[in-house]
Order: C-alpha cells, then structure tokens, then sequence
C-alpha cells in the first residue's frame, strides 16, 4: 500500500480550475479519452477531508510491478499525480492486480478486497484478458456491469480502464466485441471509462517515434505506463471538476 | 485398487467441475453447478480431503501410533507440495512454449505467470516458498498447509476430541473478524484460499467422516431432519447464484461486513452452511446413483481414487484448453472437443495410475485359480 501524509482541507487545481495538463508524449484528445462522469464517493471523501482510498485490482499488474526498473509503478504515479493536482489531499493506494484473470475473477476479488479495504474508489483494468481467452461479450457484460451494480450500492466509486491498443487485435474479433460491450457497459451504467484503446491508438498514429511498447508489441514501456497513469489521473480528475464547476443548467 | 465408494465418486465429481470451472468462458462451465450454488467444488474438494484424512488414520487394518501419523501426513504433505512446485513449473513452460509457438507474448502474463518472466529473482522465491501462485493454481498450497497441519489436527482429536470443532471454530471467526490470510509475494496481496479460513470446513469432513462418533454420528442420527433444514438453503442458493445477489456493503454494520459477503478467499459463513446443506440433501444419493448408474459412478470413482494425479492433469489440461480456445476461439464445439478430450485424458490418467495395483490383482486372480502344486508360495 501506498500512502502519503494526514488528510488536509484539498484546494482544487495547482493552476485555478482546469484539470493539470498532460505531458507532451502522452497528449490526446479528451474525446480520445474518457467523457466525465460523476464521482459522488470519491467528491464525498474530499467533501469531508477524507484520506481518499482507491483500490486497484485487475490486469495487467506488471504495469504495477513498477520499482524494479526504477520507474514508478502506475498505481504509485496515478497516485502522485491526484496528489499534486489536488493539493492537500492525501490518496492511499491498495493494489490487488493479477497479471492474467479474467473479469469474473477480479469481481470476486473486488468483492473481498473491498470489504476489507473500504475503498472509496476502485480502478478496475479489464478486458484484454477476457478478450484473448475468448469469454464472450454477454458472459463478460453480466459479469461486468452486476459488479458496478454491486459498488454503486456498496457507495464506492468505479473506475474502468480499458483494452490497450496494439496493432495485432486491431481486427480481432473477439478483442473488439469486448471494447465494445465495454463502451456500451460504461454508456449504461454511467461510470468513468478510459479508453486506452483510443489513446493509445491516436498516440501511435500521431506519434510514431514514441514507441508506448516493449519490443513485443503487447507489454508497455515505461512511457507507455506513464501516459497510462497520467491517462487515468487526468480523467479522474476532469470528472471531480466537471462535479464541482459545471455551470448551472439554469 | 479399491472398489467404488461415495467418496471417490464426488471427488471425482469435483475433479471434473475443477476442469471445466478452471477454462474460463467455455459452454459446459455454464451448466456447471456453481452457476446454480453458493458453493463450489473448492469446498467439496477440501471436506473430502478431511474426510479422507481421517479414512487414512484410523484405518482398522493398519492402526498408526501418533508418531506414525504424523509421518503419514507429512510425508502426504510433502507429496503435495512436490505436486504443487512440479505443475506450476510445466504451467510456466506451457505458457512460455506457447507465447513462442503463437508469438503470443501476452500468455507471459495469464494467470498472475508475468513475475516469474518480469521478476524472474523474487517469483522464484516465491514459488519455492509458495507465497506466488497462478491463477487456479492455488487449492494445493492450502491442501500442503492444511495437511502440515493435519497431525497438530489429529492429535488433538485423539487427546481431547470434544476441543477439536470448537478450537477451529473460534480460528475461523478470529480469521472473518480479524481478515487473516497468508501473504503473497513479489506481487502485493494475499492467498486465494485463506487456509485459517478454510481449516474449518477440513475439520469438519474430518469430523463427519466419524461414523460412531463426534458430528458424523449426530449427522447420520438425524439426517431426515437435516435434509429438511437443508433443502430451503440449497433452494435460496439457486435463487441468490441464479439471480447474482450480493448484499450491499453500505447496508451492513461495518463489524458484520466479514460475517455476511460471499467470498471465497475466507470461506464466508453462507458458503459454508451452503456447502454442509448440500452434503445434508445428497448425503445417500450414492447408493441409488450407484444402482442406476453402474457404470457412470464407477468411471467418477476412477477419476476420485487417483485424485492428486487427476487433479495434476486436470489443471494443466484445462490451461492447455485455455490456450486453445484463444487459437481457435469460443465456439461450442470446441468447447465439447476440449471437455470430451479433458475428461478422457485425465480418465488415462487415473487408468495408468492403477496399472501396477491392476496387475498385481490379476496375477493374484490367475495365481488363485492355478491348482495347488503351481500356486507361488
């Protein structure tokens, strides 16, 4: 687990009331990332001075693994990253990813960790996996959205991080009825989903000198972990100000 | 070799549901009974073990002192952690040929495999040391821990048999109250079975395979009346599975939370009651099965008298058909290949297993009925 100081009153946006910019490699169009969503635990816990508590759980955690190559985990980098953006919060991060499980495993974990962790946000990264062992969308879709169902009830927020893109599923089949089923989840349910597929993709077509895989096509470099965990910090954090500083509709 | 019995018929049983809930997505999982049951093989599997356990020490023809059962258990749980360490290693090599072979280099990361790729150094010290386990791999590590706990288990029952199910009851709710589970490592978390959990339901197979005594007795006393209390528990699991309930978190007072959920990892109570309702209304159900049915129990009890080398097969095969299924996709037919393929390699497997003990038997055949002057002496 990761933590950082004692909670304090949060002050929103080092820089008045935009969410903070990404860095250059990683830049992509908000259409290409996530359209916000409400966040009401997560905005509850910084309401009430909270030590706001994420859960991470799903796969691939070697993009958690981190350290071993000097760089910062993602979990440890989205967590820096609210930190800064949100001043004076203090954000502990649980990681509970399985390299390789399938959705209907990480519900399960979701459901134990979560009533052990009490967390007020869970960061779920699902279906590549569910993609590649061929478990159909409907069976994913059941799976998926009665476990949002369950988190709503249960007041924790969720987070969904999506397929990544690589050029070999582009025209996979199965790859993209899951990123499908997985927009259309998002859509229904109303949560937060950060399409890395997209973002990944417009990086790769606008960009084709920065290299967000290792050689294999399949596993992120470590700018491809920061531009992930910058990805998902920014969407978060877009959602928390479009929370507090849309217009009225009146 | 011994003949069919209820035992090794629903250990077979659980053998097979072990295969087919292990390959995610496939056709046969959906008509497997967790999708209709609060619990699951994983409980069937470890009541059974219990149960066996005491089948082994206090078997009439061969009376163990206390020193040789704990020379039987621990050399059993050496035996399984030998099994253990000897299908993660091929499970390792199935996923590295195979990322190989299809240029697939994200099969490195199925199943919680990526440390052993990405963190060669620490993943092996966990391997050895148990504190990193693949995905569906992970049953064994709690049957190595419960069976090095087995002799402390058994001592006690032998010394003070009354203490037994009240120690393990006070360990499980100390475990739900407290969240007890053994730690993994390099990757942060915790074992997929919490075997202080878990022990209860070991205990409690142990205890039920008594037939004259303790809990098995009580049980075999009154089983009409427990069926009755069982079946409205079966029948709300089927309502509760089929309809995916799960009881919110934020309606329950914080100090229950560990008492109520369905979960796996502690063994929550309702799995529990599930599971022991479950062995209340089939409790029987082998001797009409065994009259209808020769020939399908005996194959089940096949599978279940070979169980730790079916279960070996079992889980590599279904990690083979996992592989498969991404080459050639999720159709029902493959699935049907993959089951039918599964279930009669791992019936070759307990068949080969019984080949020494087979053959002995049929010389011991021939050699009886050989007049006098050509028997062996």
């Amino acid at each position: 687990m990761e933590s950082a100081q004692p909670a304090a009153p949060p002050v929103l946006g080092a820089s008045g009331q935009t969410p903070p910019a990404l860095s250059p490699q990683c830049e992509v169009p908000a259409s290409d990332l996530a359209a916000p969503a409400p966040l009401p635990n997560l905005t509850k816990a910084l309401d009430e001075h909270r030590v706001i508590n994420i859960l991470s759980v799903g796969s691939p955690a070697s993009a958690a693994l981190g350290e071993a190559s000097g760089v910062k985990s993602f979990p440890v980098q989205v967590t820096d990253i609210l930190e800064a953006a949100l001043k004076g919060v203090s954000v502990e991060i649980t990681n509970r990813g399985v390299d390789g499980e399938v959705a209907e495993t990480a519900a399960d974990q979701i459901r134990s960790e979560a009533a052990i962790k009490k967390p007020d946000l869970v960061l779920w990264q699902l279906g590549t996996n569910d993609a590649l062992a061929r478990v159909g969308p409907g069976q994913f879709t059941d799976v998926v959205k009665n476990t949002i169902d369950w988190l709503r009830d249960s007041q924790i927020d969720v987070v969904l991080v999506g397929l990544q893109y690589t050029s070999r599923f582009a025209k996979d089949e199965n790859y993209n009825a899951i990123r499908d089923a997985l927009l259309q989840i998002a859509t229904d349910e109303k949560v937060l989903y950060i399409r890395r597929y997209d973002a990944m993709r417009y990086i790769a077509q606008t960009r084709a000198n920065l290299h967000l895989m290792e050689s294999d096509n399949f596993h992120l470099s470590d700018l491809g972990t920061q531009c992930m965990a910058e990805h998902i910090a920014r969407a978060m954090i877009a959602s928390l100000f479009v929370k507090r500083f849309r217009p009225s509709p009146n | 070799m011994r003949k069919p019995n209820e035992i090794d018929f629903w250990r077979g049983f659980a053998l097979i549901t072990i295969f087919i809930n292990h390959i995610p997505g496939n056709f046969i999982e959906r008509f497997s009974y967790r999708n209709i049951s609060l619990s699951d093989s994983a409980e069937l599997f470890v009541l059974l073990a219990g149960w066996s356990m005491r089948l082994m020490i206090e078997n009439p023809k061969h009376p163990l002192t206390s020193g040789g059962v704990v020379y039987r258990l621990w050399g059993r749980a050496f035996t399984l952690y030998i099994a253990q360490t000897f299908i993660t290693e091929i499970a390792i090599f199935i996923l590295a040929a195979a990322s190989i072979w299809l240029d697939a280099p994200f099969l490195l990361d199925w199943h919680n495999a990526g440390a052993v790729f990405h963190q060669p150094i620490e993943a092996h010290i966990g391997l050895v040391l148990l504190t990193h386990q693949l995905g569906y791999f992970n049953i064994l590590p709690l049957y190595v821990v419960l069976m090095v706990a087995a002799p402390v288990i058994a001592l006690i029952y032998r010394t003070f048999p009354q203490l037994l199910l009240p120690l393990s009851l006070g360990l499980y709710v100390l475990t739900l109250a407290f969240g007890i589970n053994f730690p993994s490592w390099p990757i942060e978390g915790t074992w997929f079975f919490s075997p202080t959990a878990w022990q209860l339901i070991y205990v409690i197979g142990f205890l039920l395979a008594g037939k004259t005594t303790d809990v098995g007795a009580f049980a075999r006393r009154h089983v009409r009346i427990l069926r009755w209390i069982a079946l409205p528990i079966v029948l709300a699991g089927v309502a509760i599975a089929a309809t995916r309930y799960f009881p919110d978190l934020a309606d329950l007072p914080k100090s229950s939370r560990f008492f109520v959920i369905f979960d796996k990892t502690f063994l929550s109570p309702d799995r529990l009651i599930h599971m022991l309702a479950l062995c209340a209304l089939f409790a029987g159900a082998y001797t009409s099965l065994h009259a209808w049915l020769p020939r399908f129990v005996g194959f089940l009890a096949l599978l279940g008298r070979n169980a730790l080398n079916v279960f070996c097969a079992g889980s590599l095969l279904s990690l083979c058909g996992q592989i498969v299924r991404y080459m050639y996709g999720g159709q029902i037919v493959t699935d049907v290949i993959l089951f039918a393929g599964g279930v009669a390699i791992m019936a070759f497997v307990a068949w080969i297993s019984e080949w020494h003990s087979r053959s002995q038997r049929q010389r011991e055949v021939v050699a009886s009925a050989l007049p006098s002057p050509f028997r062996s002496s």
